[in-house]
């Protein structure tokens, strides 16, 4: 269970980024975000990757609160998130399978579990072919599929996706998210932040609208409506 | 730390030396030159403490005694020269073995009707002697004045010039390389932090998808410090074998030329070198990344 409450993020430069955000996400729930740009989401998800900190309120994550959490465990804590970012962050030195097998060698996991587990993963994004294959011989849906079957390397409880979209063509946008929907099934909270208004309406899921650092609108089964 | 992890870190450790080749390389060549100097400095330093040994068995103190001194009172002073610290060995020459030398020495030459008369002078004429040997060098002018104000001694005469110089020039090379050697040390771990920076920045966007995904600092931080210990690895091992031929070369040609000094043989110090070497560097790389490191763990 994720739960903000009353929380604001005041930057130094003194932008106000989020303004008293109220929000409780259970598991295994699907979440869209969504709302103008400069609007707070990609600050809603740094404070959840506990890469900022709130500047008033409490955030507090499963057993975790973020308020608290000392820097020496902030490294075990990410380990129950899984992230996936617009420009995918793969590491191009390394083939598909070292890339997805390096989320698992950072904590330590040993050789032979890694060689058991990643091609199982990489048949849930459907790239058990490209496995030898480097960032920049693939295309940017691939490349995305690659990033999100490395956030799910380590079995996260959350899934945490900023415009995962943003660089994909429409079709291979289609996709992603219905990966996404996938791994929700298998028991995760997967939020995801977009402004693409045909998918959040698309998909039919919970839509939380952000407007200068306020959630204005949380509703199930949510349209984007620019209106509001 | 599993073995998969450590082959990890070793192979950043290198991939890093390479991605900042010509900073790797400027490292590793400040370092073999410091090591160099030291090692060369330190193998100076003991041929000349070997050679001022050696001297110092040769080197003796004549003391002279009072021709006015009763036998009792020459017992007296040999009493007194042996409790003195440094004195390693007192031989006694009397008036009468004095006598004796000195007509071996020049009663050859047509003296011996120069010796027959002074045989009934020789207690007038001769003096008692000790000859004093020590085991300090670096002490000797301490022993010089003590028997000089023993009573009863008149004359000591001391032939340690040389050694004495010899001792004086070799901490004078002390002091310089001290600082020199002190000088080379900040600047290898200057140059081996700046190169560990721009390992670090160069990998700023790895090390920041490494941290979204849970790794702790020690997992981005080692292959960094494994980058450090290469490079002193590596700076040690060259500087062995840059000091091995150096020396071998410098060896023949003093053996060629001045046969009176006696030169240490490089096996007897091979291994110690290559040890202090080999730690040395290590323990330079490893400070040189740490430093440069330290800042950025508490972040
Ligand atoms: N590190 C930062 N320092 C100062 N202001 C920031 C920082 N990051 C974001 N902001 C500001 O906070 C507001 C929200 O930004 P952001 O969360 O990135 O919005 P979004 O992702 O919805 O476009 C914007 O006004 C932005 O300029
Ligand atoms: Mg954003």
């Amino acid at each position: 269970m994720i739960e903000f409450k009353n929380v604001k993020k005041l930057y130094p430069n003194g932008t106000l980024a989020l303004d008293n955000v109220n929000l409780r996400i259970e598991d295994g729930e699907f979440l869209f975000v969504v709302g103008e740009s400069g609007a707070g989401k990609t600050t809603l998800m740094k404070l959840l990757l506990r890469e900022e900190r709130c500047t008033e309120g409490t955030l507090i994550v499963d057993e975790f609160n973020l308020n608290s959490l000392s820097n020496f465990k902030v490294p075990h804590y990410r380990r129950q998130l899984g992230v996936v970012f617009q420009d995918f962050r793969l590491f191009p030195n390394m083939t598909v399978f070292e890339n997805v097998a390096f989320a698992m060698r950072v904590i330590g996991e040993p050789y032979r579990a890694i060689k058991r587990r990643v091609p199982t993963i990489l048949k849930i994004v459907n790239l058990q072919d490209k496995h030898k294959n480097f960032p920049h011989e693939l295309s940017g849906g691939e490349q995305q599929r690659v990033a999100l079957a490395r956030a799910l390397a380590n079995n996260p409880r959350i899934i945490i996706a900023d415009e995962p979209t943003g660089n994909i063509d429409p079709k291979m946008s289609l996709e992603i998210m219905n990966l996404l929907l996938k791994i929700q099934r298998k028991n995760k909270t997967v939020i995801v932040v977009t402004h693409e208004e045909n998918l959040v309406n698309y998909f039919r899921q919970r839509v939380v609208v952000l407007r200068d650092g306020r959630v204005v609108e949380d509703r199930i089964g949510g349209m984007f409506n620019a209106e509001i | 730390m599993r073995r998969y992890s450590l082959f990890y870190f070793i192979g950043q450790g290198f991939s890093g030396l390479w991605r900042n080749g010509v900073m790797s390389f400027a490292s590793i060549t400040v370092l073999v030159s410091c090591l160099v100097l030291m090692g060369s400095f330190g193998l100076l330093v003991y041929n000349i403490d070997y050679n001022l040994n050696e001297m110092s068995t040769l080197n003796e103190i004549a003391v002279f005694v009072d021709q006015d001194c009763s036998d009792l009172q020459v017992a007296d002073i040999s009493n007194q020269i042996r409790s003195l610290a440094n004195v390693s060995e007192v031989r006694h020459i009397t008036k009468a073995e004095t006598f004796e030398q000195e007509k071996q020495r020049l009663g050859l030459d047509g003296y011996t009707e120069l010796f027959d008369m002074l045989e009934e002078d020789k207690n007038e004429v001769y003096l008692d002697t000790f000859i004093v040997s020590y085991s300090d060098n670096s002490r000797v002018s301490t022993l010089e004045y003590q028997l000089s104000h023993i009573d009863g001694v008149t004359k000591v005469n001391c032939h340690t010039e040389v050694a004495q110089t010899i001792e004086e020039l070799k901490n004078g090379i002390i002091l310089v390389f001290t600082w020199f050697l002190v000088i080379l040390f900040v600047v290898s771990i200057f140059v081996i932090m700046n190169t560990i920076k721009l390992t670090v920045y160069a990998r700023r966007q790895e090390i920041s998808i490494m941290r979204y995904i849970g790794a702790t600092d020690w997992f981005i931080v080692l292959p960094f410090v494994f980058q450090g210990l290469i490079i002193g690895l590596i700076a040690g091992g060259a500087a062995f074998i840059v000091e091995k031929y150096l020396y071998n070369y410098i060896l023949n040609l003093i053996t060629a030329d001045f046969n009176i000094i006696s030169v240490i043989l490089f096996d007897t110090v091979e291994l110690p070198l290559l040890i202090a070497f080999l730690g040395i560097g290590i323990l330079t790389g490893i400070l040189g990344s740490s430093l440069s490191l330290g800042k950025y763990l508490k972040a």
